[in-house]
């Protein structure tokens, strides 16, 4: 009854185990490395370092007061703070990142 | 109001908690203790396996990427990103009593009925004591190297200077006088450029522990002239000024004597030149400590110096070096008589990241923010670790160990730069508090925030000493480097007097805080209040009583 409305079965999923996306690769490679854990360091310095953290801060102490202290959940925070976080994140970290993730892959060669 | 709990309570734990912790105990912390990690910048994470991958949701297996939590009671791993999708309340909903979980990138805990972060103490010990149980085998610089300073008596110095013992003090009637100024506002001739010394003296005159200890006759001129063969004696001259300037008299006074003393005791500093009013300050109570600190053998940096200047203004700072790749803090403690600020938004650390809400707006208390924040050390500063035994890049953190009773803010607005044989004066506007909590910047509310807050028992917890201050004075500085001219604005029974040489006006709020502050003066609130009430409360009448009792004077 349902078939005809059902999508087709995308065939990735049983092939997911045998051949990963080159994102999951890139991924993989990283965290092997020990380089993904360098690249977040520098993510949270230099987000610091640029007032982000701070203006993030502000925004939940905003957000905070509004609702009262007493009716704010952590998960609420997440949820309305994370579109604002990922919106204002400076180009230029964006760039710097970027960058220091070619140079990883030209030196793994992938 | 109880001041010192206001910042950092600690919160009751949910209903959940509660349960958990009365059916469980600590059993459940105890087993995940080892495989907690802290990163030398203080973020803890909760590493789950030895295996590169991360560990993925029971339920989801990954697909949803929300943040990845660990079941207290039974280690299964779910995540939660609500409101799209819950695993974490799936999760409680199957099994009885998994309420409580961690949460694996940050080391905190979670109830997921609550949906909310909770906080237990006995979780955050935990946490900590894994941290720091790894560099056991050296004295760990945050509990070991703690200096054991003898206890000083602290609010009871500022207490028992009080007006009690004023025994000497007395006024004249004068029909020319500003009736309505308080006790002891008296111009000061400029005798040549010395506005950063007039500036100064201002403010020790009416520093409330410094005028209570003069005025109460603790430094008597005639016993001090037979005790010491020195006919040079600093604190002789301000005790003589002092005298000059409460005794009523409201006609400026010129503080020449004093002048020829102190040039006496600075030969390179006895010329008609503009001078640096911190440089004076500093100076001052050098000598102040020179005189009367050899009574009780007391170096400079000994906490224990009982030499007015030291009672009044010392303090001790407290600074932590972390190694950045093992994560082992050696601190240090250095006495202070001030706190030098740069002004944090011509700060280059604050790269200009185009980050549009930056605030441009320089603040006493965004100095402060500066002042304790962590500071990587440059790869040319690389330091000895003990835990590592080599040189290795490290990051650097202020706090305030102790507060003194009168805390003097230095803003440092004279660039010097030894490159270009240059100086400047950086004009920057600094906005600043007339009221203000030092809790923050406190030893113990910094080294907690280092570690995301975690709730754990300081040594020496300074709770018992207050940290609010209410500020007195402000020396402003307006002009070039060169040319400038010093101003100082004081706060006396909340009214503030402008004090330009031998002017005295009384100026509005505003005036003092559009003023460019140089040198800012904060007491601690009691000691501020209780002089608001010391000294003769009610304005002098205009008749021609020659001798007033200073209690329930007009």
């Amino acid at each position: 009854r349902h078939s005809v409305n059902r999508p087709p079965t995308p065939d990735t999923r049983d092939d997911q185990e045998k051949e990963p996306t080159l994102k999951e690769i890139i991924n993989i490679k990283l965290i092997e490395s020990g380089e993904k854990e360098r690249l977040m360091e520098l993510l949270r310095e230099r987000l610091v370092e640029s007032g982000w953290k701070d203006e993030m801060k502000s925004l939940c102490r905003e957000y905070i007061k509004k609702k009262g202290r007493n009716n704010v959940t952590i998960d609420d925070l997440v949820h309305v703070i994370t579109p604002k976080g990922r919106g204002s994140i400076p180009d230029p970290i964006k760039a710097e990142l970027l960058q220091r993730i070619r140079t990883f892959l030209v030196s793994a060669a992938l | 109001m109880c001041s010192s709990n206001s910042l950092y309570t600690n919160p009751k734990p949910c209903k959940h908690l509660a349960d958990y912790k009365v059916k469980n105990g600590l059993c459940g912390y105890n087993l995940i203790q080892d495989s907690f990690r802290t990163t030398p910048y203080g973020k803890t994470t909760l590493e789950l396996s030895k295996l590169e991958t991360k560990p993925r949701c029971s339920i989801c297996s990954g697909c949803c990427k929300g943040r990845l939590y660990m079941c207290l009671m039974c280690s299964s791993v779910v995540c939660c990103l609500s409101p799209e999708s819950n695993h974490a309340l799936l999760h409680s909903h199957n099994e009885n009593g998994h309420e409580i979980l961690v949460d694996v990138e940050r080391g905190e805990l979670y109830c997921s009925v609550c949906c909310d972060q909770v906080y237990d103490p006995d979780f955050d010990k935990a946490v900590m004591c894994k941290h720091l149980m790894g560099f056991s085998r050296i004295e760990n610089g945050v509990e070991g190297s703690e200096l054991r300073l003898s206890k000083r008596r602290r609010l009871s110095f500022g207490m028992d200077l009080d007006s009690k013992n004023m025994k000497r003090l007395f006024f004249r009637r004068d029909h020319k006088s500003k009736s309505c100024f308080p006790l002891g506002l008296r111009g000061l001739n400029n005798l040549g450029n010395t506005c950063f010394m007039n500036c100064v003296l201002q403010v020790l005159l009416h520093a409330p522990p410094l005028r209570n200890y003069f005025l109460g006759d603790r430094h008597n001129r005639e016993i001090c002239r037979k005790m010491s063969s020195d006919r040079l004696c600093l604190p002789c001259d301000i005790d003589l000024m002092f005298s000059a300037v409460f005794s009523g008299d409201r006609t400026p006074y010129s503080p020449a004597r004093f002048l020829y003393s102190w040039w006496q005791h600075s030969e390179n500093l006895a010329t008609y030149e503009q001078q640096d009013a911190h440089e004076f300050f500093i100076s001052m109570l050098d000598r102040i400590h020179d005189k009367e600190g050899k009574a009780s053998l007391a170096t400079k940096d000994n906490g224990d110096c009982q030499c007015i200047a030291h009672r009044a203004f010392y303090g001790l700072l407290r600074s932590d070096v972390t190694c950045a790749s093992c994560g082992f803090t050696s601190t240090t403690h250095d006495p202070c008589m001030d706190i030098s600020l740069d002004l944090s938004a011509c700060n280059s650390n604050r790269k200009d990241f185009a980050c549009k809400s930056s605030k441009p707006n320089e603040s006493l208390i965004g100095c402060l923010d500066l002042f304790t924040r962590p500071e990587k050390l440059g790869s040319d500063q690389k330091l000895y670790c003990e835990n590592c035994q080599e040189k290795q890049d490290a990051l650097k953190q202020m706090s305030i160990k102790k507060l003194p009773l009168v805390l003097c803010f230095h803003i440092k607005r004279f660039e010097h730069s030894p490159t270009r044989k240059m100086s400047r004066k950086i004009d920057r506007h600094m906005q600043f508090p007339f009221s203000l909590d030092m809790k923050p910047y406190l030893a113990s509310s910094i080294v907690r925030k280092r570690y995301g807050n975690r709730i754990f028992s300081f040594d020496n917890d300074e709770s018992d000493v207050s940290t609010e201050f209410e500020i007195f004075a402000v020396v402003t500085h307006s002009g070039m480097l060169e040319s400038g001219h010093y101003v100082t604005y004081l706060r006396l029974r909340n009214q503030w007097y402008k004090c330009d040489d031998a002017w005295i006006t009384e100026v509005d709020e505003e005036v003092v805080r559009a003023s460019q502050c140089y040198l800012m003066y904060y007491v601690q609130k009691m000691i501020y209040h209780k002089s608001c009430e010391d000294v003769s409360c009610q304005p002098m009448s205009l008749r021609a009583d020659t001798f007033v009792p200073i209690a329930g004077c007009c």
